[in-house]
């Protein structure tokens, strides 16, 4: 219970602003022009239904990632430098919902970032197979990454107590985690490319976008790699919760 | 007693901040905490509010071992650090609504405009906290840390940065709540007149150690709080 006024908090502290709508302003922009490049463009009209619904989802995805990142690294860093955490840790809630709280507005804000994708997804995807399925794909899958970053960026954020460093760090970890699409159809396939693609969270999100939304494979296809991507879900809350723990002023 | 504190020890990477420190306060004392910057102050009012942990060492709460039950102790204590911050997008009465929701026990809207007239800001509820003075914020952080109407109220160097009329605000309210209230306060400073104005007993710390604790008026007798500060806390003396 305390953790959701902690919640409220943060969502009206960092979502519910004129920086917050900016934020949900330019995503939309950013969709709209993509959606409008998609359908208009002569080149990009090649593709297929398909294709374009699977780019717009990866889009979303990293974008959903980005934010979280930007949000856990302010999470705990933030609140030591502006000397807003010493009186919370005052009052008798555990460090552990103060998380809770925290997570659950990362988490609000990627429900808005998708809620606002939505009829761009169906926009772009309209006329195409596997439209629904590849929603219900990213409904989960994104909300799975978005936890996993923004709680591995809190715990970066409670540990290095700096939200410049943290910022930086998880940057850095937003380009690695990107860096498989980098590589070249050829390159992904040598023994490299295989295990960087599946050591990689994003990789195996938007591998299984691909494999759900153009080849159009079942469930028992992406057992592995949901697997994997629920891994690093447990493992993130995990360093967020022992990092958050220890986490002293 | 309200606060028993036994051999406690706190190290920082090899640095001993906190080095065997024994004292007690007793319920309804004004106790002033004084020392050099560095002394260890904010240390041991982060152990003795469960924000940190010591190394060893025991600390008794009205009873209560606050490393084993931190919880509990954060129940009946609260504080006002030294560089409190604050949600400045918030407005007064919002802030302390806040604080007020992560205690089992609410306060009630009346409450709370009670305890915004107590410190002074009832007029100004409903103002962004970024509108506030310096002096008006501070008053706002010792509103919050009477949210839970603490039995004991930590306050570390609650005046720095006031003006004379700030101070002279803030003095009134401690004097008021000791009083009226019998709310237990210990105050952290190196301001000595905040010492002289305010406190019933005193203990001096320094390079993390007690060197003197006892009755001011008692001390007085023997010199000005001025004088026994310095020799206290003059190296090589002790």
């Amino acid at each position: 219970m305390k953790a959701t006024y902690i919640m409220q908090k943060e969502i009206r502290e960092s979502i519910l602003t004129p920086k917050g709508f900016l934020w949900y302003i330019l995503t939309s922009v950013i969709l709209s022009v993509m959606s409008y490049l998609f359908l208009t463009n002569n080149e990009l009209s090649l593709l297929d239904q398909g294709q374009m619904l699977y780019m717009i989802m990866n889009f979303i995805t990293a974008l959903g990632v980005l934010m979280g990142l930007v949000f856990g690294a302010d999470a705990f860093a933030g609140e030591i430098e502006r000397g807003t955490l010493e009186a919370l840790f005052l009052s008798p809630v555990n460090k552990v919902e103060i998380a809770t709280g925290k997570i659950g507005a990362a988490l609000t804000n990627w429900g808005i970032i998708f809620a606002i994708s939505l009829p761009y997804l169906f926009v772009v995807g309209k006329g195409g197979q596997n439209l629904l399925i590849g929603i219900v794909y990213l409904a989960f899958l994104g909300t799975f990454l978005a936890i996993t970053f923004s709680a591995f960026s809190m715990g970066l954020s409670a540990r290095i107590k700096s939200m410049k460093n943290s910022l930086i760090i998880s940057f850095f970890i937003f380009l690695l985690a990107g860096a498989p699409i980098f590589l070249s159809a050829a390159q992904r396939r040598t023994w490299f490319g295989r295990i960087l693609d599946l050591i990689n969270p994003f990789a195996d999100v938007i591998n299984t976008f691909d494999s759900v939304v153009i080849d159009s494979q079942g469930f028992g296809y992406q057992v592995a790699r949901v697997a994997i991507i629920c891994g690093y879900l447990v493992l993130s809350v995990w360093f967020l919760k022992r990092s958050v723990s220890r986490l002293e002023m | 007693m309200i606060i028993s504190v036994e051999n406690l020890v706190k190290k920082y990477d090899g640095y001993t901040a906190l080095d065997g420190l024994t004292f007690t306060v007793e319920h309804g004392d004004i106790f002033g905490f004084l020392g050099p910057n560095g002394a260890g102050k904010t240390t041991t009012i982060r152990i003795l509010t469960a924000i940190i942990k010591a190394d060893s060492g025991n600390v008794l709460i009205d009873g209560h071992d606050i490393f084993g039950e931190p919880l509990t102790v954060k129940k009946i204590i609260n504080a006002l650090p030294e560089s409190n911050g604050y949600y400045e997008w918030m407005t007064g009465r919002e802030y302390l609504q806040f604080f007020s929701n992560l205690y089992e026990e609410k306060t009630s809207g009346q409450e709370i405009y009670n305890l915004l007239g107590v410190v002074g800001l009832h007029d100004k509820e409903g103002h962004l906290i970024r509108s506030y003075s310096r002096g008006m914020k501070q008053r706002l952080g010792i509103a919050r840390a009477l949210i839970n109407r603490p039995k004991l109220l930590f306050l570390d160097e609650p005046t720095n940065g006031l003006d004379p009329k700030g101070r002279r605000d803030i003095h009134d309210l401690l004097i008021g709540l000791n009083q009226k209230h019998g709310t237990t306060i210990f105050l952290s400073t190196h301001l000595l007149d905040d010492v002289e104005r305010l406190c019933n007993r005193i203990a001096i710390i320094n390079y993390g150690k007690i060197v003197r604790v006892g009755d001011l008026d008692r001390m007085k007798e023997k010199g000005t709080i001025e004088d026994i500060f310095f020799l206290s806390t003059k190296e090589g003396t002790l």
